[in-house]
């Protein structure tokens, strides 16, 4: 019923503890840890307390063109310092929890919990970001987020490594995120789902929250909009959305739980995924015919089903453009 | 000393000084005072129960039952009681000779079922959390952490879960004595007749979900003797109820018990209990000699607070074809839980007299069967009966109106008692005293904006927007101010209503004010500085009000139904009134005048027609001094006074939500809320508007997020506040708020109370509003909360039953006049049919058979 | 997950794991020692007397527990002690200016923001962290034009606020605090 706790101040003194506790369970923000601590459903016999690792807080654009953002950085600054770059991501982070748990919680904690509902995870997906992973023994591991989760909380984190960073490509396209919940705030997603255009390779990643075990894309759905959509003149047959909406649903596995049942779960997913296509697409083609990489809105979150601006009939859900 | 005062001698006197005061100063009624207890709060200096600390105290966790229903073989607590930092240890087994059994106060019927209720589980646990063991410790850790070191032998039993179930032939047993705790009847005019050959018969079954009240101070209680006395404080509402029901349960005499409420952050209902802890706290105490506190966790809470609501009503309609209603039928089962705690039965009784509402007819029929189920108890959650009585019929009138063709609004209207028809003797049996329904309805149609909301529906209708906006009414009254005393003993409720007040002018001409009610968030010292300061015209901040100390306060009844301001308030007036009455005897003597010569003004006493006078203060100085007093005058100015209304009182109001429900995500957002309440006259205009807020806010949490859910094995799986959603700030829109005002006549005040009428108002405005929005769809009615999903599947449902109405998906073509069976946008070949939602179907009364009529030129 | 105490079997009870700490409070250092487990919640509860920041939920979802750490509104019932120990902590106790109210408070008793009181000092602190964040500049899950400052109109307060739970139901009176100080 103790608890040693672990404070290194550099990243090699972390990766040092990692090894020689194993059991020692990583606490940056606290927002997940201190849950399962307070409730007493977890009881680690010791905490590895990140905050003075500096180099966690800190993000970088690499020379590969990619932006690696250290896991000890909260959702609050995210959003404010990269909510240009990684817009879809921006759009999570500002419905994760409260604004109280913004100014703590980070993309790392979201990470190494594994929940299926963290908000973090389907842009993640979306994006083809990539995990850092080190321990001390073998160094740097680089695992691409959709090998990351493997089941309910669980990740391909080994005993003794430590989530360095998450690197990903600053937003070449319209990216979007969506998410249905009971409540506006506070709020545990039943399912979400995040879009994001990658209009140079003529594609588009998905991330689905929620519904399933783990988070997870829609692969089929993704093929088919690599296949279908008109990236020449950016005319969208209105049976595509829809079309996409049901394979990103049947990508989908959920469960019946106390937040949702799985019918609606994968019937909402259709519906996010539908208008989130909807809302991408329209953003990529409004200036006109696509020219080059596209400099991604930053992202209006839109709660399904919230109010409707005048002159916006129609489409619930349909995002203003953002200004500049 | 005390004395009770009928509501017209006070109303008399009143009117009297009235008469001959020239307010010299602003009058302190209706004025909008910033409260006077918000200093302490905003800065962090207030006596929580859980900041109470004591020198030597011991803190005490309870080990709760992990099942719903089981036997106890065994409990060994040994091992705790060796663990570093415990006390003391003990099983429900070790307690059993000295914790008796808890209250229930309202015995509703003659034979009904009261199990005994021992305050930690002996032999059963009958709901899941229920105690079944206790260590107390030198901290709360070690306390926490020793409950593991606790060895419990189940033998699972059946849980029951579903009422209907649990009165089945056969069907496991809570109890021995069967699951039926009682059943209770009431009707008025002849049913029979009104539902023969009616034109129009509704007939609908709601579900009324089973809440958590959750104040957010969690519940907390310290423990203390000297080893011949005992003081309990506990965040409780009802501190005078509490002392005299511990008292005959636990052995300890009432003049050796002392229970205080500190600072009480919020009860809405759940404090108005008799609890397992504050009597195991006490049992706790005297066993050990040392002081021990108790602080729940929100998760304990959330199992073991009482919750509220939790019936199944099937309410029938009968109605001519202009939407007359001829009379109502009512069939109740109300889940109590395991046992019947302190007004648990009651509860629904306090809906029995409302289900007719504020409508003429000519016939009522009333059937409540309460049920033992394996889940926490019920009791009292804010409106207690009455939102559930409004919720029905409420619902019931906008279904009757979309029968009908008519507008809802004017199927009330052809309905209602009309303002020359008070008072007017109800269905029910009660007389409302006073109201005017159509100026609160012609107020709030006016500040909503109701036709052009009506035109913008039927263009989105039109057009086939995907979010709908529904528009959803409720006129609502209650039956509040809990008193009269009489009229509760007929009710077979267990002690009266009265309340009590005391006022003291003290030597310095400043005033204390001692009430029996026992605010916990309401703001009655500053409405009582209030009352107060107009009866005797000293300036508001010469008053204090004393409450909540049973050492203090030595008599009252405590702060619930709606009734503090009714009957607490019109005492504090009571007993100032007879301290004038003191003044002007003195004031008479002292200035040699004939007390009958001798006027009050402004706070002092002159004889008429002179300038001689005194001021109170004066003469409070002088009654200390007491060196010239008339023949047998006490040297005191100070007087008690208990009041005892006649009747009711009876709140009453117009409110209209609009909602916006995207019907491809089911989500619903309110767009505007409107609500008109005429609570009769008013103190404080800043305290009846945040009473109105909160209440909306709390019916809206019914209507929209909240309820208690039971997995298959009866655990509570809304545990904790991730899953119990209650309303933030996000969820609501800033609410329009307006009043009217037809004084009450059952009190010199004219004030009717307004605690509740918000969380009554709301939750029927909000469904029906929702309901609205979906009409075009099938769908006739979405159980609560009316989340996401179950809006969704509400769609999906009235779309199975009627093909061909689907909703539209994506954006609307732009041309589909109405709701025409249209080919669904967008049908993709290949493309699955969305799965049939699994149906969620409400367990209870037989279905009722298809009686309704066609409706006469179809839908609007 | 790996190394963990098997929590229905834990015989052997050592003594807790302690650590020496100075915080600082308002203003003031505090010498404490404390539990490593112990959370920040607890810590100013009760060892340093300091009662206005609230247990509601211990979940990170009511808000009531909130404070201000290094100016950024935190919840203290998800901090552990032994993180702060390098930080500057505000309670409620800490936002009066000796006898004058922070202009929070005052405006909190001026829009009856309030009625039980109990979350009203987590929403004070965070009210006081909703202002600071707003004028940094950070837009909210409302803000509809990310690159201009945000104005804190209704939406957006109610929005910034939304982590703090009032049951009393006292919203109307708090978003007009909020927004009386942020004018």
């Amino acid at each position: 019923m103790t608890m040693d706790f672990l404070r290194p101040a550099t990243w090699a003194e972390a990766l040092e503890a990692k090894a020689e506790r194993p059991g020692a369970v990583p606490v940056q923000g606290g927002t997940d840890v201190m849950v399962e601590l307070n409730f007493d459903v977890r009881r680690p016999d010791a905490l590895l307390d990140l905050n003075r690792v500096a180099a966690l807080g800190e993000w970088s654009a690499e020379e590969d063109g990619r932006l690696r953002v250290g896991a000890g950085v909260t959702y609050a600054r995210l959003i404010a310092e990269l909510g240009d770059r990684l817009p879809g991501l921006a759009q999570a982070a500002r419905t994760v929890g409260s604004p109280q748990i913004r100014n703590r919680g980070t993309v790392g904690g979201n990470l190494g919990a594994a929940s299926p509902a963290g908000d973090g995870h389907p842009p993640l997906l979306a994006a083809g970001a990539e995990i850092e992973v080190e321990s001390a023994a073998r160094g740097v591991r680089m695992i691409p987020a959709e090998e990351f989760y493997l089941g309910v909380k669980r990740s391909a984190l080994e005993p003794d490594e430590l989530i360095r960073a998450f690197w990903t490509r600053p937003a070449g396209g319209p990216q979007y995120f969506s998410k249905v919940g009971t409540r506006n705030a506070m709020v545990i997603a039943v399912c979400s789902f995040a879009l994001a255009l990658h209009p140079a390779e003529r594609r588009a990643g998905t991330g689905i929250g929620s519904a399933a075990p783990t988070p997870r894309r829609a692969v089929a759905a993704e093929e088919f909009l690599a296949a279908e959509l008109d990236w020449d003149t950016g005319r969208l047959d209105p049976g595509l959305p829809r079309r996409f909406g049901e394979l990103a649903a049947g990508a989908a596995s959920p469960i019946d739980d106390v937040r949702g049942t799985a019918a609606y779960r994968r019937h909402a997913v259709a519906v996010l995924a539908r208008r989130t296509l909807t809302w991408a697409w329209h953003d990529l083609w409004a200036a006109g015919p696509h020219e080059g990489p596209h400099d991604g809105p930053r992202g209006r979150v839109r709660r399904p089903g919230g109010p409707v601006a005048p002159g916006d009939p129609g489409d619930p859900e349909k995002p203003r453009r953002e200004a500049g | 000393m005390t004395e009770e005062l009928d509501a017209g001698l006070v109303a008399g006197r009143i009117a009297e000084s009235d008469q001959m005061s020239e307010p010299s100063a602003e009058r302190e009624m209706g004025r909008a005072r910033r409260r006077k207890e918000d200093a302490r709060l905003v800065t962090g200096r207030t006596m929580w129960t859980d900041n109470i600390q004591l020198p030597g105290m011991l803190y005490v966790a309870f080990l709760r039952s992990p099942m719903a229903h089981a036997r106890i073989t065994g409990v060994n607590v040994s091992a705790a009681r060796s663990r570093p930092g415990v006390v003391a240890a003990y099983s429900g087994r070790d307690l059993a000779g000295e914790q008796g059994s808890l209250p229930c106060a309202w015995p509703v019927t003659e034979d009904i079922v009261i199990p005994d209720h021992p305050p930690m589980a002996v032999d059963e646990v009958r709901y899941p959390g229920e105690a079944v063991a206790c260590v107390v410790a030198t901290d709360r850790y070690r306390a926490a952490d020793a409950l593991e070191a606790i060895a419990v032998d189940y033998e699972p039993l059946d849980p029951v879960l579903d009422m209907t179930e649990a009165l089945a032939e056969g069907a496991p047993k809570v109890h021995e004595a069967g699951n039926r705790a009682f059943t209770w009847k009431f009707a008025g005019g002849d049913i029979d007749a009104a539902f023969r050959d009616a034109p129009v018969v509704i007939d609908r079954t709601y579900v009324q979900q089973r809440l958590i009240p959750t104040a957010m101070e969690p519940r907390a209680v310290v423990a203390t003797t000297d080893g011949d006395g005992f003081t309990l404080y506990s965040a409780t509402q009802i501190p005078h109820v509490l002392r005299v029901m511990l008292a005959m349960t636990t052995g300890i005499p009432e003049h050796k018990l002392r229970v205080v409420a500190p600072d009480v952050g919020g009860g809405f209902g759940s404090k108005l209990q008799v609890t397992a802890e504050e009597v195991l706290a006490l049992l706790l105490a005297r066993r050990l000699g040392r002081p021990v506190k108790w602080t729940e966790s929100r998760s304990e809470g959330n199992l073991t607070v009482h919750h509220g609501r939790d019936q199944l009503q099937r309410i029938a309609v009968a109605a001519d074809r202009d939407g007359r209603i001829r009379g109502v039928r009512v069939e109740l089962l109300a889940d109590m839980g395991a046992y019947l705690m302190l007004v648990t039965p009651g509860v629904p009784l306090l809906g029995a007299f409302m289900y007719n509402g504020i409508y003429k007819m000519d016939a009522y029929d009333f059937t409540c069967t309460g049920v033992f189920t394996t889940k926490m108890p019920t009791d009292a959650y804010r409106g207690a009966g009455r939102p559930e009585a409004t919720f029905a019929i409420e619902r019931a009138v906008d279904e009757l109106a979309h029968e009908l063709g008519i507008d809802p609004v004017e199927v009330r209207r052809r309905n209602w008692i009309t303002r020359e028809e008070f008072p007017y003797t109800t269905i029910a049996g009660l007389t409302y005293d006073s109201g005017d329904y159509e100026a609160a309805t012609e107020k709030a149609l006016a500040m909503f904006g109701y036709d052009e909301l009506r035109a913008e529906q039927a263009d989105r209708r039109e057009r086939r927007d995907p979010v709908q906006l529904g528009i959803g009414v409720s006129t609502y009254t209650e039956m509040c101010g809990l008193a009269p005393s009489r009229v509760l003993g007929s009710l077979s409720y267990g002690a009266g209503g009265w309340e009590h007040a005391a006022v003291r002018l003290l030597p310095t001409g400043k005033v204390e004010v001692v009430t029996g009610t026992s605010p916990h968030g309401q703001g009655h010292e500053t409405a009582w500085s209030q009352i107060a300061a107009d009866a005797l015209g000293v300036p508001f901040e010469d008053v204090s009000v004393l409450h909540g100390d049973t050492s203090v306060a030595h008599r009252g009844m405590d702060t619930y139904g709606s009734r503090s301001l009714v009957v607490g308030g019109v005492a504090v007036l009571a007993a100032c009134e007879k301290v004038k009455e003191r003044a002007r005897e003195l004031a008479a003597h002292l200035m040699e005048a004939s007390a009958d010569d001798v006027e009050f003004d402004g706070g002092r006493f002159r004889v008429r027609g002179t300038d001689e006078g005194r001021t109170i203060q004066e003469l409070a100085l002088a009654a200390f001094a007491a060196h010239d007093l008339p023949g047998g005058f006490e040297p005191r100015l100070d007087a008690e006074a208990t009041f005892d209304p006649d009747n009711f009182s009876f709140p009453h109001g117009t409110h209209l939500c609009a909602v916006e429900v995207d019907t491809e995500t089911g989500r619903c957002a309110i767009r505007s809320y409107v609500a008109v309440d005429d609570v009769g006259s008013v103190v404080n205009p800043l305290i009846v508007e945040g009473q109105v807020h909160g209440g909306i806010a709390q019916g809206v949490g019914q209507a929209l997020f909240e309820e208690a859910v039971h997995d298959a094995d009866g655990n509570l799986v809304t545990t904790t506040m991730a899953d119990y959603l209650i309303p933030s700030a996000a969820d609501l829109p800033e609410f329009t708020t307006g009043r009217t005002e037809t004084p009450a006549t059952s009190n010199p005040l004219g004030v009717k109370g307004v605690g509740e009428a918000g969380t009554i108002a709301s939750t029927p405005a909000v469904v029906n509003a929702i309901t609205d929005a979906l009409r075009p769809y099938g769908v006739r009615d979405v159980r609560m909360p009316c989340t996401p999903e179950r809006i969704w599947r509400a769609l999906a449902e009235a779309e199975a039953a009627v093909p061909g109405q689907a909703p539209a998906t994506g954006p609307a073509p732009a041309a589909v006049p109405g709701f025409a069976p249209v080919p669904t946008h967008g049908s993709t070949p290949g493309a699955a049919p969305p799965p049939a939602p699994a149906s969620e179907p409400i367990r209870g009364f037989v279905a009722p058979a298809t009686s309704e009529s066609a409706p006469e030129g179809g839908a609007r | 997950m790996n190394g963990e105490t098997d929590i229905t079997g834990a015989d052997g009870v050592p003594d807790p794991v302690t650590a020496d700490l100075r915080l600082s409070v308002n203003g003031v250092p505090r010498p404490v020692t404390v539990d490593t487990r112990e959370t920040l919640l607890d810590t100013l509860r009760e060892h340093l007397g300091l009662t206005g920041a609230k247990k509601g939920c211990d979940h990170g979802q009511c808000g009531a527990c909130t404070v201000l750490v290094d100016g950024r509104r935190a919840l203290s019932c998800l901090t552990l002690t032994v993180t702060a120990d390098d930080v500057e902590i505000v309670t409620v106790e800490g936002l009066a200016d000796g006898d004058a109210l922070h202009p929070l408070q005052a405006a909190f008793i001026e829009n009856d923001a309030l009625q039980c009181g109990y979350c009203t000092p987590g929403q004070l602190c965070s009210a006081a962290g909703a202002l600071a964040e707003a004028a940094d500049g950070w837009p909210s899950a409302v803000t509809p034009d990310l690159s201009a400052p945000p104005r804190l109109d209704e939406t957006e307060i109610r929005e910034r606020m939304s982590g703090n739970l009032c049951r009393c139901g006292a919203y109307p009176g708090i978003v007009a605090a909020v927004g009386q100080v942020a004018r």
